[in-house]
């Protein structure tokens, strides 16, 4: 199925830890919005995505 | 009356800083971003010992994997997160940013800072109100950044902020503490910590507001844009130590007219 992943087109039908490994993520250091809404780490495995979700893969960097 | 809660506070010596019931005994709290690289930053917050770093959330980038920021940060023990809500341009932003930082930090702690206007970066009073309001009814540990503004600061602390930040002058503007005053109202009434956030360049500021009864300041372009980041890391810890112990152990009061060192009767009579 197709996702917008960051603002990018990505083919995809896994899990998102399959996303994460693809994206080369550190599952520890990444948190996930779908479709705007966070999806609770724990809730990862059950978690299944549909064509068209829009998908934020997010981390932290510097800031102030 | 403010005044005589803080020196009561000293003489029974409760120096650390608590924020959110969670103690530190430094009182300088550092931005990680603007560094060179990621090692510069952590010998950065090593040398200052902070214990509370602010981090930003951006999206992962896989042509630059951030795990260098997170996996050093997370081996720092003594050092607590405080994700911001930065890129944030109103309240319901800033609540969702938060909520994602907490996921991802298991923090309590949370800067809120909401500033749509990039040439000026001025805090959004009225969106960072209702966010900061929503997350600490929500269970966070709530850092406004604000407009040094005394009516709004007491309004943050009625909605159960843990501190409230006001801006010592723009974000990375170097242009020191030139809300002093109106920080100085702040301080008068507020029951919670005032810290200054932004805009300090010289430790000697960091001093000052300190002796003007700061209860901690937050810098990161000081030092990140500094030559030595570690070196300026050191002097900023030394001038938020000084500013605080010169208020501890209580200014002289000023005087309009010369008051004599030395006595000035029976001289050679």
């Amino acid at each position: 199925m197709n996702l917008t992943v960051n603002g990018e087109s990505h083919e995809h039908a896994g899990t998102i830890a399959a996303l994460l490994s693809e994206l080369g993520a550190n599952p520890e250091y990444t948190a996930i919005t779908v479709n705007g809404d966070l999806v609770f780490s724990k809730d990862w495995n059950n978690f299944k995505f549909s064509d068209g979700d829009s998908v934020e893969v997010l981390t932290f960097v510097g800031g102030g | 009356m403010k005044s005589e809660v803080r020196n009561q506070k000293s003489e029974v010596g409760t120096q650390k800083l608590i924020l959110g019931g969670v103690e530190f005994t430094s009182r300088l709290i550092l931005g990680t971003g603007k560094f060179s690289d990621t090692q510069t930053m952590i010998q950065a917050i090593e040398a200052s010992g902070t214990e509370l770093v602010t981090v930003a959330l951006r999206r992962f980038n896989r042509d630059k994997p951030d795990d260098d920021l997170c996996a050093p940060l997370a081996k720092l023990k003594n050092v607590k997160l405080m994700p911001n809500t930065s890129g944030a341009m109103n309240a319901k932003e800033a609540v969702r940013a938060a909520q994602l930082g907490r996921e991802l930090s298991g923090s309590p702690f949370v800067k809120v800072e909401i500033h749509p206007n990039p040439h000026h970066l001025m805090p959004d009073a009225i969106e960072t109100y209702l966010a900061a309001k929503e997350l600490a009814a929500d269970g966070f540990i709530v850092l406004p950044y604000i407009p040094a503004d005394p009516v709004l600061a007491k309004k943050l602390e009625d909605v159960g902020c843990a501190a409230v930040m006001p801006l010592g002058a723009a974000i990375g503007s170097g242009g020191g503490l030139s809300t002093a005053e109106m920080i100085k109202l702040i301080i008068r009434d507020s029951n919670i910590p005032v810290i200054v956030d932004a805009g300090l360049r010289a430790p000697s500021e960091a001093a000052r507001a300190m002796e003007m009864g700061c209860d901690a300041c937050l810098v990161n372009s000081a030092i990140a844009a500094a030559n030595d980041p570690s070196g300026m890391a050191r002097a900023f810890a030394l001038g938020v130590k000084t500013g605080f112990a010169a208020r501890q152990a209580g200014l002289m009061p000023k005087s309009e007219v010369a008051v004599a060192s030395s006595p000035l009767t029976s001289f050679l009579s």
